[in-house]
């Protein structure tokens, strides 16, 4: 079964989760995902994104405990699931071939 | 911790994202807010976009709102009794209200029955037509540009084919009348478009599709047949095609005559005008041509009020503007009453759902636990409520298509051509209408449960929360009763109104009297040959078998002839009501001349004319002094005058309607005054009255002069008169019979549920010794209890109803105690009736099955 397509803002929040690791909930993920692209993101769009993820079966997420800093609301962590990192890996090989052999014309003139 | 988040966004935002997903949201955003040191406005647009997302249809709403009608679907499959029950309470109600919107929409909406209706337009002048002399129609029409126009107007007058008549509508129209309209015609034709009628052209009329069928027999050799109408005799072209009945809503035409054919060019008759806008042309640049015209217009005819004033144009949709006002009173009565049957209809779903919600308090709890949202509850109701209200509507939808057919049916029976204009189709509007009023009532009826269900059910797991719901129900049929007990009040006034309109005497004889109308089809011919023709009949009507007296009137109850009188010659007149009669009148229909004497058989030539009064007249004109051999002045202003002397006052009798006041009123002798080729022969027989119908037709079809309209009873004429307030009491009572019937189900469902949780509690007593009797007791006094408080509640809205009655009583007390005690007494029927069979079902509680039930 081919890996499932995903799109790029689906890629960035997958990468948001891999990249932090046990610390993968909203806040984090909306810090990192705005410091690195510089995109505004909202978090309605970050967790529409994440549940489309989830029912694809890229990821998984779970609630933990409530912590009293949060106003005794508990977090919702998430984790890539092994379709996950493969939806992950395909789209970057995919764009990689596509890539391959391509020089930018502004790159030349520079 | 330094600034909270903003409260109102994040209890918005945990109530409809709902469940451990709000927790961890709202958690987040509060992290956030926390780090970011604060920011309102980003935490309201934060948590609005998380809703946005939740709502939005393409996640998570639609999947989940299309499980919950499958499930509010199957759940109503399952439990068809209820389903069915709660869709008729609302079909009941629906139907009733769809119908008085479809009146509604044909009085105001409404467009002309033709293509393009939307171009169709009035010229108008204040809120009334705006009417142009015909000898200027052509030049309006060959010179305005914006706007296509035809000539019309309408006439109450007489059509009679083979010389029997029948009171009719006729439009006199200019002969462009169907092209500007872009009709055809049913069979036949129109009149030519170029209204080129030379003086010797014999006029034409086209005939409505109704008279073509009721009077004609839809005889296929019509064209070219002759009626008589508006004093000519015309050749028939045309019949317009079916369900035409006109431009002057809620009038239906029964005739159409070519203006051009009996009118001279040079005729100064008044017309209105009906236009369609050319091409490109708006109202506005229309108004502004017409303007122009009525400048124009206004020069030449300085001295013509008519003519005086601003005109503009206006769609031709609805009723007449001067014919909506007839009505608004009775509709506003009907609209206050239609909404509170469907408030009670709404009432008894609410209950019946909320009955379900006890029922299904575990199953909620459950769900809940199990990490449903309330929102999602809470919308698994609303669903329920929608599928509901979704029947109700169709259901509704046809009932009011059946109802339509009734009032239609009901509106021909009418004496009143008047009303058989009024369409009661459904259209688009209507159905939309229908529709939205049911979305409504489904949100207002499902309002209530949806709340019970999606509360905290720990409670109600616990079962702690029983009572308040059943008193909550108990509420809700508190608050049908007294809507209802209202309605009925209301419905009570006009029943008792009626009856005292039917039990006033008329003060003249009714019984075994049969009257004719008759009228002379010689045109222009001599007074004395008119007279001798009238007397000539009177006469062999005497000789009839079975008649004992015969006269002549010119008017017969509920008509009378518009006059004017005045004491002396210098004083302006005054607008007066009169008859004219054969000198035998005052004997034959029993109104006694009290003093001086009736009209002599033949006039004295030379003698001043004579006149009876009635008792007010000769009260109120000559106040302390005696009337016989006074004078007055007979005419209107600008009239022949005349001046006749009193000689006799005839007691005071009713002349237009039962419920009028003491009216001054005075007679003249057909003798002495002129005919106007029309009088009522008045027969007394001495049996049945209509076994001498017959032969009196005979008698005077056998005159080859005169037309003819139908036989009727004089009881006849006075109790068709009352037509108006029978048909209002009619109406008011079926809605009041609605009202009761469903507020009796709701009351029914109460009393039975509170004994259906309460059978242990039952049972118990019963083993412990209660009589049968003690519980039937204890169940019908719960009924009782809600109905006596219902009726008090009901008894101080009706005290505040009764306002819109102001108008209808005929004089009577709108407190009357016995339409408030009968209403009530009604009530306390109904509530023995539907506690009854519940109480009885108590009784039968066997202690030991009842001990066991939980």
């Amino acid at each position: 079964m081919p890996a499932a397509y995903i799109g790029e803002f689906e890629q960035i929040v997958l990468l948001a989760v891999l990249r932090l690791g046990d610390e993968a909930y909203g806040v984090p993920m909306r810090e990192e995902i705005e410091k690195r692209t510089g995109r505004h993101v909202t978090v309605g769009a970050l967790y529409a994104t994440l549940d489309r993820l989830e029912s694809k079966g890229l990821l998984h997420s779970w609630f933990a405990d409530p912590t009293p800093q949060r106003g005794g609301r508990s977090k919702r962590y998430f984790k890539l699931l092994p379709k996950g990192v493969e939806a992950l890996s395909a789209a970057k090989a995919m764009l990689d071939r596509m890539w391959h052999g391509v020089r930018l014309k502004r790159e030349s003139d520079g | 911790m330094g600034e909270q988040p903003p409260k109102l966004a994040e209890s918005l935002l945990r109530w409809l994202v709902g469940g451990r997903d709000a927790d961890a949201v709202s958690g987040d955003l509060r992290e956030a807010f926390a780090t970011r040191g604060g920011g309102r406005l980003w935490y309201w647009g934060q948590a609005l976009s998380c809703i946005a997302v939740r709502m939005s249809t393409h996640r998570r709403m639609l999947p989940g709102l299309g499980m919950d009608f499958q499930y509010a679907l199957r759940t109503l499959r399952r439990n068809p009794g209820y389903a069915v029950t709660a869709m008729l309470c609302l079909a009941l109600a629906m139907g009733v209200n769809t119908t008085l919107f479809s009146f509604l929409d044909s009085m105001y909406f409404r467009k002309l029955p033709v293509p393009d209706a939307g171009r169709m337009v009035l010229i108008q002048r204040g809120d009334d037509e705006a009417f142009y002399p015909w000898r200027d129609f052509a030049s309006v029409r060959d010179t305005v540009r914006t706007l296509e126009p035809a000539a019309q107007n309408t006439f109450f007058d007489d059509i009679a084919i083979d010389r029997l008549s029948q009171h009719a509508t006729v439009m006199m129209v200019s002969a462009n009348y169907a092209k500007v309209l872009r009709i055809g015609a049913g069979l036949g034709r129109w009149f030519s478009p170029d209204g080129a009628f030379s003086g010797a052209a014999e006029p034409v009329v086209v005939i409505s599709d109704h008279l073509w069928k009721t009077r004609l027999h839809s005889d296929p050799a019509v064209l070219g047949r002759r009626i008589r109408t508006l004093g000519r005799t015309l050749t028939i072209v045309g019949v317009a095609p079916p369900g035409f009945r006109g431009t002057v809503p809620p009038l239906a035409v029964d005739a159409w005559v070519a203006a051009d054919g009996v009118l001279s060019s040079a005729s100064g008759l008044m017309m209105e005008l009906i236009a369609r806008l050319s091409p490109g042309a708006t109202p506005r640049s229309a108004t502004a041509e017409m303007r122009v015209v009525a400048t124009r217009l206004r020069a030449a005819y300085a001295g013509n009020p008519r003519l005086q004033g601003p005109v503009h144009i206006e769609a031709a949709s609805g009723f007449r503007v001067g014919a909506r006002g007839s009505f608004l009173a009775m509709l506003w009565l009907i609209s206050a009453v239609s909404g509170m049957v469907l408030l009670i209809a709404c009432i008894n779903v609410a209950n019946l759902l909320l009955s379900r919600a006890m029922v299904r308090r575990r199953e909620m709890a459950v769900r809940q636990s199990l990490g449903a949202s309330r929102a999602r509850l809470f919308r698994a109701t609303l669903a329920e409520g929608l599928v509901l209200a979704a029947g109700g509507v169709g259901l509704g939808i046809a009932a009011a298509y059946w109802t339509q057919f009734a009032i239609e049916w009901a509106m021909t029976s009418l004496p009143e051509t008047y009303y058989q204009g009024v369409g009661l189709g459904i259209d688009w509007r209507v159905a939309l209408v229908a529709g939205g009023v049911g979305l409504a009532s489904a949100i207002l009826f499902s309002l209530p449960p949806a709340f019970a269900n999606s509360r905290n059910l720990q409670a109600g797991l616990r079962g702690e929360d029983g009572p308040r719901l059943s008193r909550q129900r108990e509420f809700y049929s508190l608050a049908q009763v007294a809507l209802s007990l209202a309605l009925l009040v209301v419905t009570g006034l006009m029943v008792r109104a009626l009856q005292r309109v039917q039990n006033i005497d008329p003060k003249f004889a009714t019984d075994h009297r049969l009257y004719i109308e008759l009228s002379t089809t010689r045109n222009g011919g001599k007074p004395a040959a008119e007279a001798q023709l009238f007397t000539g009949l009177l006469e062999r009507a005497r000789t009839l078998p079975g008649v004992a007296d015969a006269t002549l009137a010119w008017q017969v109850f509920p008509g009378t002839g518009a006059s004017c009188a005045s004491i002396s010659r210098q004083e302006q007149p005054r607008q007066m009501r009169s008859n004219t009669v054969e000198p035998n009148y005052f004997e034959t229909m029993r109104v006694p001349v009290v003093r001086g004497r009736g009209f002599g058989m033949e006039s004295m030539p030379g003698a001043p004319a004579e006149v009876v009064v009635n008792e007010t007249m000769a009260r109120t004109w000559w106040p302390g002094e005696e009337a016989i051999g006074k004078r007055v002045w007979l005419g209107c202003e600008g009239e022949h005058r005349e001046m006749a002397q009193v000689a006799g006052i005839a007691r005071d009798s009713k002349y237009e309607s039962l419920s009028e006041d003491a009216l001054p009123f005075y007679y003249l002798s057909r003798r002495q005054a002129m005919g106007n080729g029309y009088f009522n022969l008045i027969v007394r027989t001495a049996g049945d009255p209509y076994e001498w119908a017959k032969p009196l037709m005979s008698l005077v079809r056998g005159s080859p002069d005169v037309t003819v309209y139908e036989v009727k009873s004089m009881e006849h004429a006075v109790a068709s008169s009352l037509w108006d307030v029978k048909w209002r009491a009619g109406l008011l009572a079926s809605l009041g019979l609605l009202a009761i019937a469903l507020a009796g189900m709701g009351l029914y469902g109460v009393v039975a549920y509170a004994v259906s949780q309460r059978t242990r509690e039952i049972g118990v007593r019963m083993a412990l010794g209660a009589a049968p009797g003690d519980v039937q007791w204890m169940v019908l006094a719960h009924g009782l209890r809600i109905t006596g408080l219902g009726i008090l509640g009901g008894l101080l809205l009706s005290v505040a109803a009764v306002r819109l009655l102001h108008g209808f009583l005929y004089g009577l007390s709108p407190f009357d105690p016995v339409a408030f005690a009968a209403a009530s007494l009604a009530w306390l029927i109904v509530a023995m009736l539907a506690s009854w069979y519940p109480a009885r079902r108590a009784t039968r509680v066997d202690p030991l099955t009842a001990l066991k039930y939980e």
